[in-house]
C-alpha cells in the first residue's frame, strides 16, 4: 500500500470545487492519460488510463467511483479499481478530497501490483507523486 | 595510409550516421538504451594536401531517424514501438529542424587519422563540436562524437514524470567507406 498526500488550489468557491470534484466526466480527464469510457451511473464510470513510459505503454482499465460524498464536510471519496489490459497486474486507489475554501487536500492510499510494481516501490512512489501533482495542477482549470 | 586529396561524398550507400542514446531516472529499466540510424544525409569530405586544407560538411534530415535496436527495457522493442520512437523524435524532440555540420579547422589526429573542429547547427541552434576520425588503409572512417542535447536547446526526452529520462549526452559515430576512385 501507497501512502500520499497532496494539497491542490483552484481559487474558486468550495461549492464549485465540490461539484467538480465529482464530476467523474471532468476529474477522470484531470489524470494525465485517463479518459472516460463509459457513464454507468450518477456516481461511477467505466474508465481507463494510459501510461507512456517511453516507446511501451501501459493501460489500465476498470471503474472509478464515488464511494463516499459528505457534503457537511466536503469530503468524497473516489475508488479506483483496474486491470492492466493484457496483463496480470491491477493499480487500485482510494482517493479522498477534503475541501476547504479555495482548494483542499488529496489523501491517495493505492495498491499497485504486475509490471509497474515490479520496478520498485520508490519507483512507484515517484511516479504516482508526480501523477498527482501533475492532477492537482490540471484541477486548477477545472 | 594518408587519405588521398580530392573531394568524396558520403551517405547512407556507403556509410552509417548512428545516433546512440542511454536512458537514466529511477524508473530507467523501463526504457531502453537506443541505437538510431540517420537514414537521409550527406557529406563532403575535401581533402586537401594538408589537413589543415582538409573540410567536411554535412547535413541530415532529422525526421529520417529509425531505431535500428534498443537494449534493455521490461519487454522487447517491436516494430510498432520503434515507429513510436521515430514519432516522438519528429514530434517532440527535433521537430523537423535542419541538421547541419561544416568544419572549421581540421588537424593531423593520431596514427594518420583527423582532429576536426567545427559548428553543429541544429535549427537555429548553433555550437561547436569537435571530433576525431580514424582512417585506416582500406580507406574506411570511423568517429564519434559525444554532444549535450541541452547545448543546443533540445529537452531531452522524459517519461513517467521524469522518473525515466534519456541522458542528455548522446553519441553520435559515423562509419564511411570512402568511395574507391571517387576523388576528384
Amino acid at each position: 500500500m501507497v501512502e500520499l498526500d497532496h494539497s491542490f488550489s483552484t481559487g474558486k468557491p468550495t461549492d464549485y470545487n465540490w461539484e467538480a470534484i465529482r464530476d467523474l466526466d471532468r476529474i477522470i480527464p484531470c489524470v494525465a492519460g485517463g479518459s472516460v469510457v463509459e457513464r454507468t451511473g450518477p456516481t461511477t464510470a467505466k474508465a481507463e488510463i494510459k501510461v507512456k513510459m517511453g516507446a511501451m505503454s501501459m493501460t489500465f482499465a476498470g471503474t472509478v467511483e464515488v464511494v463516499e460524498a459528505d457534503e457537511d464536510a466536503h469530503r468524497a471519496m473516489l475508488r479506483v479499481k483496474s486491470r492492466e489490459v493484457g496483463g496480470a497486474g491491477y493499480a487500485n486507489a482510494d482517493v479522498t478530497f477534503a475541501l476547504t475554501d479555495g482548494g483542499g487536500t488529496i489523501h491517495t492510499a493505492a495498491q499497485i501490483s504486475g509490471k509497474a510494481a515490479s520496478m520498485g516501490e520508490g519507483v512507484v512512489v515517484g511516479v504516482l507523486d508526480g501523477l498527482i501533482q501533475d492532477f492537482t495542477t490540471k484541477l486548477q482549470a477545472i | 595510409m594518408p587519405l588521398q586529396p580530392g573531394s568524396y561524398a558520403l551517405g547512407p550507400d556507403d556509410a552509417t550516421l548512428t545516433v546512440k542514446t542511454e536512458r537514466k531516472g529511477a524508473a530507467a529499466k523501463a526504457g531502453h538504451d537506443l541505437v538510431i540510424d540517420v537514414t537521409s544525409w550527406s557529406a563532403t569530405l575535401d581533402v586537401g594536401a594538408e589537413p589543415s586544407a582538409t573540410a567536411l560538411s554535412l547535413t541530415a534530415d532529422s525526421r529520417s531517424l529509425r531505431v535500428r535496436a534498443g537494449t534493455g527495457g521490461m519487454t522487447s522493442l517491436g516494430d510498432e514501438e520503434k515507429a513510436a520512437i521515430a514519432q516522438t523524435i519528429d514530434d517532440e524532440i527535433l521537430e523537423g529542424a535542419p541538421i547541419e555540420f561544416r568544419s572549421s579547422g581540421v588537424e593531423a589526429g593520431v596514427d594518420g587519422g583527423l582532429r576536426v573542429t567545427g559548428d553543429l547547427a541544429i535549427g537555429d541552434a548553433r555550437h561547436p563540436v569537435a571530433f576525431d576520425l580514424a582512417v585506416d588503409g582500406d580507406g574506411r572512417l570511423t568517429g564519434g562524437a559525444r554532444l549535450l542535447q541541452t547545448d543546443w536547446g533540445i529537452k531531452p526526452y522524459s517519461a513517467l514524470f521524469g522518473a525515466l529520462k534519456v541522458a542528455d549526452e548522446v553519441e553520435v559515430v559515423v562509419d564511411a567507406t570512402l568511395p574507391a576512385g571517387a576523388a576528384a
